[in-house]
């Protein structure tokens, strides 16, 4: 009787105490509640890491924005497996996004970064920390926000400006900005930015951290977008320095151009704004494109479908891709007798067609593929996670012969124009052409190609329309994209013109 | 009353049981059946002792006992009775079958109740229907034989779990619309019941209308299914065997094009988009691989062996058992198969008077092995067996071929000869040879453990008043092994480094149950009421995973993880499970007048652990009414309607199965970055979402309503209609991107019905010496989603097809799910009929499409195809599904036969790779467009297919889902006793079965019945096996 009067016992105690509300009041474990959060070094460090974050959207995931802009222009067509292997990708090759088919993510992600950026610096002048990093933090916060406002408005153009986080009540009050307000507040944000960031950073550790050098470029970027050259040439100038030298950072052109392409050179002297990928990620299906995938999407992507080739053959040992951004015959011809033509295409038609190698093409095949970012065999991940979403390979947003040639375009003429140019020439090895628009802009296509620029470079240039017409280009609607449909749900969002 | 005089009774037997001892008198008599019939085997216990007989094969007795005593006579499948001596030497006896019983009972949770007077939707199957059912996993048992339950398997992979949906879908998303297992009076978490043997169960009830379920509150929405196991019976030891082994075979294989075929539509493709033909003599090509042949077994083996003990006095009675079984698959059976090893031990204790104590324990051992992907278009058996070129060979046996590349230049696999496995140079991507896929996945498993027990305590404090504490748990460990060695599959699918790895998983659930159960009968007034309190914890747990790479060996049975693999080649993941907790307070209140007027009422109140401040608690209220009309005095007893119950009630319950913490803004890792040159990661941290501290319980109310009859004496009818309403289902707010959150946070964003008709009918007649009996059942379903939250007018779809993105669509006024996409219109036979399909301003709606492409409706009349002319298209939740059993036996022979079916849905019939462009076709693209005339249904084939004929979701994707099959056909033959006996059986029964005999169905993939967390999307369904099985029921 005994025993079972202590087991009415222990069955009571357990009972009572599961009657309170404490009972059920669990704190989360592995996360922090936002109100605890942001309250030292550490944490402030971590929550900038998210700001960068989407950065990564350059060549991470499937929609990423080379593979996408390479796609929209005329050097390149959509591929991949057939019409409808990624709809986005496919509508904006061939000009007829709509807003379902647009890829939400090319707003999303950019929004997500601001939306970090934003609450940190709402956050930063509270967290335990030295003034100096505060500083630096807030500079790269806000020199990020500029990067993903300056996609999205040279994307979307119309897009709302926000520089608060919202909450759930003010959420559905958010009104578009115009453009201009945009622009200055992204004008705004690189020159705060710019003093406080460091010229240098330690390259083991903290490359890929925002420079002043990324930042001007950057910022001189924006003003070209914006026709304001000869901002745009004035502070190109400072990250130029001498055409052809070492500038005040340690940049300096890469002697051999196909150096750029080898995947162990991250972080080059050439590289201003870099974006970086890793495998230690062991990125797989299950997260891809989300903020836990370090892997280069954009590589498999490129790659040629069952490549394969028979013994003894000259061809290289590649892994096999998806065949997304085949290179056009528009653009194999102009680059063919280019020096830089080998770095660029891989012409895998000619290896084919001489037995050397084969693949089964894709949709909208070519048979030439984008050297610059071939998956490569040394580059194969063997550990964790899925193969084809760890490649390593680190991919450019500017590199210094990009911000030679914007200053060339933003100066037009002259000595300072030429030798920009001839810089980039020479190192190829190509003899120096008179400079010109039309000079820099055939320039820009060599050197840049497959660097997903050329698409914004026609819509700045005004050419969009006569390169870009065969392909459904509307002059007017196409240069943009449309509002992603969830945007305008419930919100005071209007579409861009011509879409619907 | 009458329990108090038993009771009584019964005390006064044990004080007088010496006494009694003096005045032994030989008591001899027969124990018969309904039908006249002796009963060999029936246990005839002295009561209150040990000494027991049985009768013989006549049904005859003899046994020495106390003129004043009681002789308990008991046998499996028939009501116990207690029958008093007084001074009598002969008793004949007539026992009843359990089914005919009046004194039938159904569980109810927390208690049974006699089924005469129960108020609720509660559909039930007892061990002798499930006896006939092969064992395999319960919920196919259930398949069919309960009204108002869809059960799907999602594959067919032996052990694979089915889909169940009580009365319909009732919120949004997979998992939270399992039903609630409740195995004993433990809460199993859904899909975790595999531990079950199918012989251990006594009863199994479902609990269908809210009123009923109520007892169960916040976890109850989606239906409660309750599992009793068995229990030993005081008297002479019993063992039962019930074993068999047999066969299985695919029951039906696609007609996919042959090598000529193929090649000679590969060429018009690419001739039509302008190129050169791939083949240049297709004859040549011949018949080729038929893939399909390779994978499937027509003779996998299963077998299954039961055995039980159980017994006890009239103090303590057990019930034990062992089972096992083992299952071979139908499609790749070296990495296709599934054992189990089960134990279970249950006992009761009459510790005194006042005291008694039980217990469950059920241990289980699962193994596994799958293909990998049962239902992927990326690869595995049956999609690369479905798209890869039949012109590819199995094994490459031409020498100059295997010698070349790839061959030459990869570690391909070989076949035990050393040729290298045929390696398709046209279709690529995830399609690669079966054969060698299998080669890549040998020794790799799933597996777990799982024990399930309670313990409980009752105090029979009067014999009014019952108190119980019941504790119960769950321990369950899981895991998988996989080594994947290096190989060469095909250019995309290589693995340059092998790999070992392995995950173990553990979670434990434990709840303490206090329950006061007063029960009365005051003249014609009974009442029961119930006092209920508990606390449920569970999701205790966590796991770690951990793989090597590049371990020194080639062959999986090498594998170790004791290698001593550098750090560096090492990869691992740990994660802690969140608990989840409840505490609830319940109470029920049972009243009858006389059995004629019927009362239900519950109430609960449960707190969880996933809600916010706000709402952490909710009240569950319902009641149930009936009246049983033929007990009225006015109703005279007649052969026409005999029993007439009407009964009807209201419920509301709720459901928690939401992910935990969604009310709360978490600031959570994993939005990384990489700084530096040498590929380290830095975690970065972000909000992940909006706070959201309002987030409340989703409600489901129910009405039900419904009648319960016997008529012309034989028949048997239930009705029941309901409606169903769910209100503030909880779903992630598809809020606007621009707020920059990762995580949309959760809200009571929509609303749902479902409303149904249920219908169970039964009929039972003896001719002459045939017994026959047929069961049949039906209902009707309908769901609707009538509320979305107004920032969006619909929710994107759940089910998703490779390029097309989602092909179903959950808005208002269609049912969950629903298949979204544009509706086709013919096929453009000529130019002439392109230019003339404008919309009623004269515009071409499809300029550009060409002769033999779709001709798409134009919903919304604006002159071209965008994705605002996509629509409805159907509903992938069948409106009617239904069962039907028949019985017959005669002599020693019986026969059975059960057949179950569902209509009014479509399924999506995605089983082509839309990226894979030579991806091989079913032979109903022999049909298609090929010139004026010649098909208005299957359009033109061309590499490039600008009108989507086949990359837009369209009704081309969508087939009729209707099926009827015959599940299972079982003859069985029982020697006669006497034969038995010869080798001290008291049964001997030999059984040959037939599984999945015949589908009816217009269906083109391979099996109509697809689950998942929605219905019928089939991208290469592992198809249900046909099986025949010989076996045998033994007891002793």
């Amino acid at each position: 009787m005994m025993k079972i009067k202590y087991f009415f016992i222990a069955i009571a105690s357990v009972s009572l105490g599961s009657c309170t509300k404490d009972f059920v009041d669990l704190t989360p474990k592995g996360a922090f509640l936002s109100d605890n959060y942001y309250a030292n070094q550490e944490q402030a460090t971590a929550a900038l890491v998210g700001v960068y974050d989407p950065i990564r959207k350059n060549t991470g995931g499937f929609e990423n924005t080379i593979a996408m802009m390479n796609a929209g222009s005329d050097d390149h067509v959509a591929g991949g497996g057939g019409a409808t292997d990624g709809a986005g990708i496919q509508g904006f090759s061939n000009h007829t996004l709509t807003s379902t088919n647009i890829p939400g993510s090319f707003w999303n992600d950019y929004y997500q970064g601001i939306f970090r950026a934003n609450t940190l610096l709402v956050k930063l002048p509270g967290v335990e920390m030295t003034e100096d990093l505060k500083e630096r933090f807030t500079a790269e916060a806000r020199a990020l926000r500029a990067i993903y406002y300056f996609d999205l408005v040279r994307m979307f153009k119309n897009v709302p400006l926000l520089l608060d986080p919202l909450t759930a009540t003010n959420m559905y009050d958010v009104e578009q900005a115009t453009p201009e307000a945009v622009y200055a507040q992204i004008e705004n944000d690189l020159l705060a930015a710019i003093p406080a960031l460091p010229g240098d950073v330690p390259a083991a550790t903290e490359s890929g951290r925002i420079t002043k050098g990324a930042a001007q470029a950057v910022l001189g970027k924006v003003y070209l977008f914006e026709g304001k050259k000869p901002e745009a040439a004035a502070i190109l100038a400072e990250v130029n320095g001498t055409p052809g030298a070492t500038n005040k950072y340690g940049n300096k052109l890469l002697a051999n151009y196909s150096d750029l392409w080898v995947v162990a050179n991250k972080f080059n002297s050439e590289s201003l704004l870099e974006v970086s990928h890793t495998s230690a990620g062991n990125s797989d299906w299950w997260f891809w494109g989300s903020g836990a995938d370090e892997g280069n999407t954009l590589n498999v992507m490129v790659g040629p479908r069952s490549y394969s080739r028979p013994t003894g053959s000259t061809a290289p040992d590649l892994p096999s891709g998806w065949s997304f951004n085949c290179i056009t015959q528009d653009l194999y011809d102009a680059i063919k007798a280019d020096p830089r033509f080998g770095a660029t295409v891989f012409d895998l038609k000619a290896l084919k067609a001489a037995g050397e190698a084969d693949y089964i093409g894709g949709y909208q095949d070519t048979g030439y593929f984008l050297n610059k970012y071939l998956p490569r065999k040394s580059d194969v991940r063997t550990g964790g996670g899925a193969a084809e979403l760890n490649y390593k390979q680190n991919s450019y947003i500017i590199r210094l012969a990009d911000t030679y040639l914007m200053e060339a375009e933003a100066l037009g003429s002259g000595a300072r124009a030429q030798a920009l140019l001839d810089a980039v020439r020479a190192r190829v090895g190509l003899l120096p052409v008179p400079v010109t628009l039309a000079a820099i802009k055939n320039e820009r296509r060599m050197e840049l190609a497959g660097e997903g620029l050329r698409f914004f470079d026609l819509v700045r240039w005004g050419d969009a329309g006569a390169k870009l017409g065969s392909r459904g280009f509307i002059v007017g609607t196409s240069e943009i994209f449309p509002i992603p449909s969830r945007e305008l749900q419930g919100t005071k969002l209007k579409q861009n013109p011509g879409y619907n | 009353m009458k329990f108090t005089k038993l009771f009584v009774f019964c005390f006064l037997s044990i004080l007088f049981s010496v006494y009694a001892h003096a005045q032994d008198v030989n008591v001899s008599g027969k124990v018969y059946d309904e039908n006249g019939l002796p009963i060999p085997g029936v246990s005839i216990l002295v009561k209150g002792t040990t000494k027991a007989t049985a009768s013989d094969f006549n049904g005859n007795y003899a046994i020495k006992a106390p003129a004043k005593g009681t002789l308990v006579f008991s046998f499996i499948g028939y009501s116990t009775v207690q029958e008093s001596i007084n001074g009598r030497n002969r008793i004949d006896l007539k026992l009843i079958a359990e089914s005919l019983s009046l004194q039938e009972v159904v569980v109810v949770g927390y208690g049974t109740q006699k089924k005469s007077v129960v108020t609720g939707a509660i559909s039930s199957i007892r061990s002798k229907d499930l006896e006939k059912i092969p064992a395999g996993r319960i919920e196919q048992a259930l398949q069919g034989r309960v009204s108002g339950v869809t059960i799907a398997a999602s594959s067919g992979q032996p052990g694979a779990t089915s889909t169940i949906r009580v009365r319909g879908v009732t919120t949004f998303g997979d998992s939270g619309n399992n039903p609630l297992w409740v195995v004993d009076g433990v809460v199993v978490d859904a899909g975790g019941i595999g531990f079950l043997n199918q012989s251990d169960i006594e009863s199994i009830e479902v609990l269908k209308d809210a009123a009923s379920a109520a007892i169960y509150g916040t976890r109850a929405a989606t239906g409660v299914i309750l599992v009793t196991t068995k229990k030993g019976k005081a008297g002479k030891l019993t063992v039962n065997y019930n074993g068999f082994s047999g066969f299985s075979s695919p029951a039906k294989t696609l007609h996919l094009l042959n090598a000529t075929q193929y090649g000679a539509l590969l060429n018009e493709k690419s001739v039509a988009a302008g190129g050169s033909p791939i083949f240049s003599n297709v004859s040549a090509l011949g018949v080729g691989t038929d893939w399909q042949k390779a994978i499937f077994n027509t003779s996998a083996y299963r077998y299954s062996h039961e055995l039980s003990i159980s017994g006890g006095s009239e103090n303590s009675t057990f019930y034990t058992s062992l089972g096992l079984q083992d299952q071979e698959g139908i499609v790749s059976t070296e990495i296709s198969n599934y054992n189990k090893k089960n134990f279970r031990l249950n006992s009761t204790h009459k510790l005194s008077k006042i005291f008694t104590f039980g217990q469950t324990l059920g241990f289980s051992r699962q193994k596994s092995v799958g293909i990998g992907n049962t239902n992927s278009e990326f690869g595995g058996p049956l999609s690369s067996a479905i798209n890869l070129d039949p012109t590819t060979p199995i094994v490459e046996m031409d020498p100059i071929k295997a010698n070349a590349a790839p061959y030459s230049v990869n570690l391909v696999i070989r076949d035990a000869n050393g040729n290298p496995y045929g390696i398709s140079s046209i279709v690529g991507q995830e399609m690669t040879n079966p054969l060698a896929y299998a080669k890549t996945r040998l020794g790799n498993f799933d597996w777990s453990d799982d024990v399930v027990g309670n313990a409980y305590l009752e105090a029979a404090i009067t014999s009014h008043l019952k108190v119980r504490s019941t504790f119960g748990g769950k321990l369950a460990y899981w895991g998988d092994q996989a080594f994947t060695p290096v190989n060469y599959l095909s250019a995309t699918s290589n693995v340059l480094k092998n790999s070992y790895g392995k995950n173990e998983n553990k979670s434990f659930a434990w709840n303490i149950e206090n329950i006061l159960t007063y029960s009365n009968k005051f003249g014609n007034h009974n009442l029961t009421v119930l006092l209920g309190q508990g606390a449920y914890v569970d999701n205790i747990g966590g796991g770690s995973g951990n793989t090597l790479f590049g371990l020194p060996i080639s062959d999986y049975r090498d594998a170790s993880f004791n290698f001593d693999i550098a750090q560096s080649e090492r990869s691992s993941a740990t994660y802690d499970l969140v608990e989840h907790k409840l505490t609830s307070l319940f109470a029920r209140v049972n009243y009858d007048y006389n059995e004629k007027y019927l009362f239900t009422g519950i109430i609960r109140r449960d707190g969880s652990s996933r809600f916010g401040a706000n709402n952490k608690f909710g009240v569950f209220p319902s009641f149930n009414l009936g009246w049983v009309v033929t007990k009225e005095d006015f109703w005279k007893e007649n052969n026409v309607l005999n029993l007439l119950k009407i009964r009807g009630g209201y419920g509301i319950v709720g459901n928690d199965a939401i992910p935990d913490f969604r009310y709360l803004s978490l600031v959570a890792g994993g939005n990384n970055y990489s700084f530096g040159n040498e590929g380290e990661i830095t975690t970065g941290y972000a909000n992940q979402t909006l706070d959201n501290p309002d987030l409340k319980w989703e409600e489901t109310s129910q009405t039900n309503v419904g009648f319960e009859s016997r008529f012309f004496n034989d028949f048997n009818l239930t009705v029941d209609l309901f409606k169903k309403t769910t209100t503030g289902i909880l779903r992630p707010i598809n809020i606007p991107g621009y707020v920059g959150v990762t995580t949309n946070p959760a809200g009571n964003v929509a609303d749902m019905d479902n409303k149904g008709i249920e219908l169970e009918l039964g009929y039972k007649k003896r001719f002459g010496k045939v017994n026959f009996s047929i069961n049949g059942n039906v209902a009707y379903l309908e769901n609707e989603v009538t509320y979305v939250a107004t920032d969006s007018k619909f929710i994107t779809g759940d089910a998703s097809f490779q390029s097309m993105g989602a092909v179903t669509r959950t808005q208002v006024g269609q049912s969950y799910n629903s298949f979204y996409g544009f509706k086709t219109n013919g096929i453009f036979q000529n130019e002439e009929e392109v230019t003339a399909y404008a919309n009623s301003a004269g515009v071409v709606i499809q300029p550009n499409a060409r002769p033999g492409d779709f001709k798409w409706v134009d919903t919304d009349g604006d002159g071209s195809i965008t994705d605002a002319d996509k629509q409805f298209l159907g509903s992938n939740i069948p409106k009617y599904t239904y069962g039907l059993t028949l019985n017959l036996d005669y002599k020693g022979f019986d026969f059975m036969a059960f057949a179950q079916g569902a209509a009014g849905s479509k399924i999506f019939q995605g089983l082509r790779r839309l990226d894979v462009g030579n991806a091989n076709y079913q032979t109903e693209a022999l049909g298609r467009w090929v010139g004026e005339g010649t098909s208005n249904d299957y359009p033109r084939l061309t590499n490039n297919d600008t009108n989507g004929n086949f990359g837009k979701m369209s009704d081309f994707y969508l087939e009729n889902g209707d099926y009827l099959r015959l599940k299972l056909v079982q003859l069985g033959y029982s020697l006669p006793i006497d034969a038995a006996s010869k080798i001290g059986a008291s049964k001997i029964r030999l059984y040959l079965t037939g599984e999945n005999l015949l589908t009816l169905t217009k269906y083109t993939g391979y099996d109509p019945e697809i689950g998942g967390g929605v219905f019928g999307i089939d991208k290469g369904v592992y198809p249900q096996a046909r099986t025949v099985m010989f076996g045998a029921n033994l007891q002793f």
